[in-house]
């Protein structure tokens, strides 16, 4: 498989603009502004298949095309390098290693709604990263491929990196705007919605890091090419990020429908020490996890990991061996939630925070009979009725660990502690 | 997470999505009932139009869309979610089932979480009686609490500044409150802080929450969170009886709630009215009451006698004082802005019968508003000016000209009511050398002001609230007063004194109650031509044929 977004990253002084250019990287940008209309742009990205990578996976050339053409307000391009999914640290390798695919995918989907002003909301932690960031967005105006009139062909586009203050939720795209205005990080109620009423209410677009680092290889190689790799749904390539109990964590790229298992056991060289799995998150953190009796069959695109019970989410791929207590490990993500809900909607708010203390407790060895079937009720009170999706996001892992390690907590309820030694139930 | 949004916004662009989007009337059903309304509006707003109060706390429908609460979740046929009622755009077509099992059961839900870290100490909570948190309880969740952790605490018995108190604990984070302050104001006192469950309100850094709208947040506040430093722990809400009046502030002419315990005003509360003041009332109006009632009343009419004030009869006092003015040529009038239309249109009658060489005045005094004061307020605080004058009680050039007139011993008799002209300025001396000059001085009011220390007989009558009659607005609204508590034994209301001078001196009229009296000057003053007493109702009535401006 050719590598799409991991091309560069191994070449030393891949974040700079020599070494990126060197590649054949601002060619595509170049033709872009020069031969391209925005209409074909967008066709040619709907040809394409891509789909955004920052966990929803809605099509990228739709979610353009939502963009009014006559509307009177500017218009704003957002890339959305606020990752902050538990497990997942893909972005984050390619902000380091290769900025300047980042920035020449910002700029073609700035170009293709004909945005004049476009940002990188870049997360606070990743301080590192902003620094690259910054110098190669310095780079890339010196070089004439941001700022007024690109390479002669009229159209003009500043490009702001933005650090946000260290909000998960600021990762979702309505919170990151209200970030990106100066207000609070709170979700906006929907609709309307960011095509038409986003950054301070004008038409506006956002993308994750991901999609967006994959476009200049799209317009170099054609629609046809991308198209080609994947599965009939889910096309092209996608990066993973493996962590937890596995021998070669990392990050990965991998064309979509690749074989989860054989990922896992060939590719990162299965769970260490002669443990066995119990179970995978496969899409970050606000994913349901999987037992290995689930695993078995699933690819990793979209639809498959979806048919077995989960979502692909951010590819944050979460591996858990047969040591790991499971209500533990469901109190540590509850905690997270619980921690990061912004507050504003009644059912995230309290319900985050309801979990995470009867997980806790469970934990703690203080469970009481109905405990599971109050977390599954509040969980499924969250989910669907908040304003943004992170109330999903808390409620699914929540209700899945529940469901799907029910006897260890129950032992935990019954045994007042945690019953697991090398790695089975005492 | 917006695959869902797809379907909608591939129809933002198209032509169809605007026509229906703008404008037109179009028809969606709730609850199996049809109805009719008007693009742009939500769901919220087109089942309120046919009586279904769809239960919701942070939508207010003058203030911008939250969608925080989480309250007015709804059916709607074919989206696979429940959605917002409060921020959903009604379609053509539409269906939307608000007391379907999934509805009922996310309402019990939510109240569920609104109450897992709200404590449940009821009996101690001020809002008791009038909390959105019980009402929905009762109509929506009827279910005991399976939260069993520890509750968050938050701050408890917070200043937030002269007029309202903030209890974390009992703040559901609606944010009516901040939103108020951003829009409504636009002073921006408050804000939320923090996150998660240990969200909350807090004051901007420095502010305190002192701008002359600050109250009206105590009204919007659904739970006990807000509330009225003045008014709290003083009565369980649940014993005051309300009475539709006008606030006696200024010439606004506000649509209050006047609510009484024990025959005292506890407090006001705006009436929604949007010709008037829509639904918001300001920190002065809504505690203009305590200035305005009470104190030591006047029960006995009083005559000067050998250098001292002794109480008589009302006969005597009212003989004394005709005699004393018919004595005291040219005479002087000055009536209060808080008089009603029909106890100026009596004064001025009677005046004008006591002698032809009379002039006649309101007292009227104007002030500097500052931006947020004017969103309500009037310079004056003379709630029926207008009123008063069109009923005759107006001499050319207005007040200034009658005080000067006053000052240089123009008038021999006066008779003022309701105003205690020595608080009036800084000038005391000067208008009490004035008052002492004047041969005959009458003075009708509530208490035995410093003004009516001076005066020859003192008439006692009655406050506001007391009373019954109409006030005409600013801009030419009339408005209904009425009676929210009794008066003491002794003093009689004005328009009672009017008639009963009228009687005695010579003017039989044949009307004495407010409602007749209204009736009578319908017909004598042109611009209240064709007005019924009984036509004012809740909303009053504008002047100039402008009834489509009725809500």
């Amino acid at each position: 498989m050719e590598k799409v977004l991991l091309r560069n990253i191994d070449v030393p002084d891949s974040h700079t603009l020599a070494v990126y250019s060197s590649r054949g990287g601002y060619r595509p940008w170049q033709e872009v502004v020069k031969n391209i209309r925005p209409e074909q742009l967008i066709e040619e990205i709907k040809a394409s298949g891509l789909r955004g990578r920052g966990g929803a996976g809605f099509p990228t050339g739709m979610k353009w095309g939502f963009v009014p053409k006559d509307s009177p307000k500017p218009k704003y391009m957002v890339c959305n390098a606020d990752e902050s999914e538990p497990g997942t640290f893909k972005d984050r390798l390619l902000i380091e290693k290769d900025p300047h695919a980042i920035i020449e995918g910002t700029l073609m989907a700035a170009y293709a709604i004909q945005s004049h002003t476009a940002f990188i909301y870049i997360r606070g932690e990743l301080a590192f990263g902003a620094n690259i960031l910054e110098r190669a967005v310095d780079e890339a105006t010196q070089a004439g491929y941001i700022g007024k009139n690109i390479l002669g062909s009229g159209y003009d586009v500043d490009l702001i990196v933005h650090r946000g203050a260290g909000a998960y939720i600021c990762g979702e795209e309505t919170a990151l705007l209200s970030s990106l205005e100066g207000g609070r990080g709170w979700p906006k109620v929907k609709p309307p919605f960011p095509a038409t009423h986003g950054l301070f209410g004008c038409p506006t677009v956002v993308n994750n890091v991901e999609t967006l680092a994959a476009l200049p290889w799209i317009i170099e190689h054609g629609a046809a090419a991308y198209a080609a790799m994947g599965t009939d749904k889910s096309k092209g390539t996608k990066l993973f990020s493996v962590s937890g109990h596995i021998s070669k964590p990392g990050v990965y790229e991998l064309e979509m429908g690749y074989p989860l298992m054989k990922f896992l056991e060939e590719d990162c060289g299965g769970v260490p020490n002669g443990r066995r799995l119990k179970g995978v998150i496969p899409g970050g953190g606000s994913m349901p996890v999987l037992r290995p009796d689930e695993l078995e069959k699933v690819n990793l695109d979209y639809e498959s990991v979806q048919a077995a019970g989960s979502l692909l989410g951010s590819g944050g791929v979460i591996v858990m061996d047969d040591g790991t207590c499971m209500v533990r490990a469901a109190w540590n993500l509850a905690r997270f939630f619980a921690h990061e809900s912004c507050g504003q909607c009644s059912p995230c708010r309290e319900g985050c925070h309801w979990m995470e203390k009867i997980f806790h407790r469970i934990e703690q060895g203080e469970g009481r009979k109905g405990d599971l079937e109050l977390i599954l009720n509040v969980s499924g009170n969250i989910m669907g009725n908040t304003i943004c999706p992170f109330g999903d996001a808390a409620a699914m892992p929540a209700a899945a660990f529940v469901r799907k390690y029910r006897e260890e907590f129950e032992e935990h309820i019954t045994q007042k502690r945690c019953t697991i030694r090398n790695g089975v139930m005492e | 997470m917006d695959c869902w949004a797809g379907p909608l916004l591939q129809y933002s662009n198209t032509p169809i999505f605007r026509h229906l989007i703008l404008m037109d009337p179009i028809k969606l059903t709730i609850d199996g009932k049809e109805v009719a309304t008007t693009k742009g509006k939500t769901v919220i707003e087109a089942a309120a139009e046919i009586g279904i109060d769809i239960p919701h706390y942070c939508y207010h429908p003058k203030l911008s869309i939250a969608g925080n609460c989480r309250m007015c979740l709804v059916e709607i046929e074919r989206m696979p979610k429940l959605q917002i009622a409060c921020n959903m755009p009604v379609v053509e077509g539409m269906s939307v089932l608000t007391q379907s099992p999934k509805v009922l059961a996310i309402r019990k839900a939510v109240m569920e979480f609104l109450l897992v870290n709200h404590p449940l100490d009821c009996p101690i909570c001020d809002q008791a009686g009038e909390c959105w948190l019980q009402d929905y309880y009762m109509q929506h969740d009827l279910q005991g609490s399976r939260f069993q952790e520890r509750k968050e605490h938050d701050r408890k018995r917070e200043v937030f500044g002269p007029n309202v108190v903030f209890d974390g604990e009992r703040c559901i984070k609606c944010t009516r409150c901040v939103r108020f302050f951003q829009e409504v104001t636009r002073t921006d006192e408050l804000s939320v802080v923090n996150r998660g469950d240990h969200s909350t309100i807090a004051l901007f850094p420095g502010t305190v929450l002192d701008n002359p709208l600050s109250g009206n947040v105590v009204d919007i506040c659904p739970v006990g969170a807000l509330t009225d430093r003045d008014f709290r722990f003083k009565v369980r809400v649940w014993y005051l009886q309300k009475t539709s009046s006008i606030c006696p502030g200024c010439s606004t002419g506000c649509n209050v709630s006047v609510e009484t315990y024990q025959n005292r005003i506890a407090r006001f509360k705006p009436r929604i009215n949007e010709a008037v003041n829509s639904h918001w009332l300001c920190d002065e109006g809504r505690y203009c009451f305590h200035d305005l009632t009470g104190g030591e009343r006047l029960t006995t009419p009083m005559i000067r006698q050998e250098g001292g004030l002794v109480p008589t009869t009302w006969e005597r006092a009212l003989e004394a004082m005709l005699s004393g003015l018919r004595g005291a040529i040219p005479l002087a009038g000055i009536l209060s802005g808080r008089n009603t239309n029909e106890e100026a249109f009596l004064f001025a009658k009677l005046m004008k019968k006591l002698s032809q060489d009379c002039a006649l005045e309101v007292l009227y005094q104007e002030r500097e508003l500052s931006e947020v004061q004017k969103i309500l307020m009037s310079p004056d605080r003379s709630p029926n000016f207008r009123g008063a004058r069109e009923m005759g009680v107006s001499s050319n050039g207005g007040l200034e000209p009658l005080m000067r007139k006053l000052f240089d011993g123009h008038f021999s008799g006066a008779y003022v009511v309701g105003e205690d002209l020595m608080g009036i300025n800084n000038d005391q001396d000067r208008i009490r050398q004035m008052l002492q000059k004047l041969s005959f001085l009458v003075v009708q009011d509530i208490r035995m002001t410093e003004t009516a220390q001076l005066a020859h007989v003192v008439l006692p009558s009655t406050q506001f609230g007391e009373k019954e009659g109409t006030y005409t607005n600013r801009n030419g609204r009339v408005q209904k007063l009425n009676i929210a508590t009794i008066a003491p034994e002794g003093a009689l209301q004005d328009c009672e004194i009017f008639v009963r001078l009228l009687d005695a001196a010579g003017d039989k009229v044949s009307y004495s109650t407010p409602v007749e009296v209204f009736d009578a000057l319908a017909k004598e003053v042109p611009a209240y031509h064709g007005l019924n007493y009984a036509a004012i109702g809740e909303q009053g009535i504008q002047l100039g044929g402008g009834e489509a401006k009725q809500q």
